[in-house]
């Protein structure tokens, strides 16, 4: 699995703001990090070539939960056009994000993704498309995440970040297994295929919010 | 390559991704991607991947909307490959 991505270098000057953002964030960070669980000893092994994170979305803070939850890669992020014309997409583009149209996606943006994933990036991503209009559970997820990880070759880690509750306390993070959707359908799976794996995901994520409650 | 040439290529592409003839049985070229043949935006996703591979091109920024129809497909391709 993920044998042909490269490792990423660790520090490099493109990401320079990206890390300047860690490094000054870190009070914050150990205030309100994550409490994590892992499913399982194996869910505690975090990939280091490329990686596809997928979470349910229930706030506009997740994306910070989830560079919490797995800290320990840099991690980023497909943003919505709106956000990136935003006055806050000045961030986002320093931070490396990534512009999608999610009405028209277009081929590129496929293609920047898939290519960072195979150069070992770790790329994050909410594929119930925006803030669920329901946060008890997951809304059915696209299948983008799939296909992103099929071209690529690369694993999926299910995260679930449980909604918050009050402003100060720390929230938790479960973490499930990496999934291997190509070793499971192959590079070209057909259509069938395609929507079978994203059904397994979407059913893992359905179980890691059953954790919270037991 | 002729337009007819790209168009049965075209469809064997969409019967390999879909597993069976059955959606390309009825397919002319105005049959639209979504309505007709029941493709969503990644499966139109797919097979731009897929044409790229087989036809050896390479598509331009274009979203996945640009394809209305099968036509519109076949147009683009030979249009790349000219």
């Amino acid at each position: 699995m993920n044998g042909s991505t490269r490792k990423p270098k660790l520090f490099s000057f493109k990401n320079f703001f990206h890390d300047f953002v860690r490094v000054t964030g870190a009070p914050v960070v150990l205030w309100f990090r994550p409490k994590r669980i892992y499913t399982t000893e194996k869910a505690r092994i975090i990939p280091k070539g490329g990686l596809l994170l997928i979470a349910n979305h229930t706030d506009f803070a997740d994306p910070v939960y989830m560079m919490l939850g797995v800290w320990q890669r840099r991690q980023y992020f497909l943003v919505s056009e709106e956000l990136m014309d935003s006055r806050h997409g000045r961030l986002f583009k320093a931070c490396r994000c990534i512009r999608i149209d999610r009405d028209n996606p277009g081929v590129s943006t496929f293609r920047e993704i898939t290519e960072r994933l195979k150069s070992g990036e770790c790329v994050s991503m909410f594929p119930e498309g925006k803030i669920a209009a329901d946060s008890s559970k997951p809304s059915p997820f696209k299948s983008g995440a799939v296909l992103m990880a099929i071209r690529s070759g690369v694993p999926i880690i299910p995260m679930y970040i449980e909604k918050k509750k009050s402003a100060f306390g720390r929230l938790r993070i479960v973490i499930g297994e990496s999934v291997d959707v190509r070793a499971m359908y192959g590079e070209r799976p057909t259509f069938a295929q395609i929507d079978a794996a994203t059904k397994l995901l979407f059913e893992r994520e359905q179980s890691l919010s059953g954790w919270l409650s037991e | 390559m002729t337009r007819q040439e790209i168009f049965d290529k075209l469809m064997e592409i969409l019967a390999a991704a879909e597993g069976s003839d059955e959606i390309v049985k009825s397919c002319t070229e105005s049959s639209r991607l979504r309505a007709d043949l029941g493709l969503n935006s990644v499966n139109i996703l797919y097979m731009v991947i897929a044409i790229e591979e087989a036809f050896g091109i390479y598509f331009d920024d274009v979203g996945v909307n640009a394809f209305e129809t099968v036509g519109d497909t076949v147009d683009y391709i030979e249009g790349k490959l000219s």
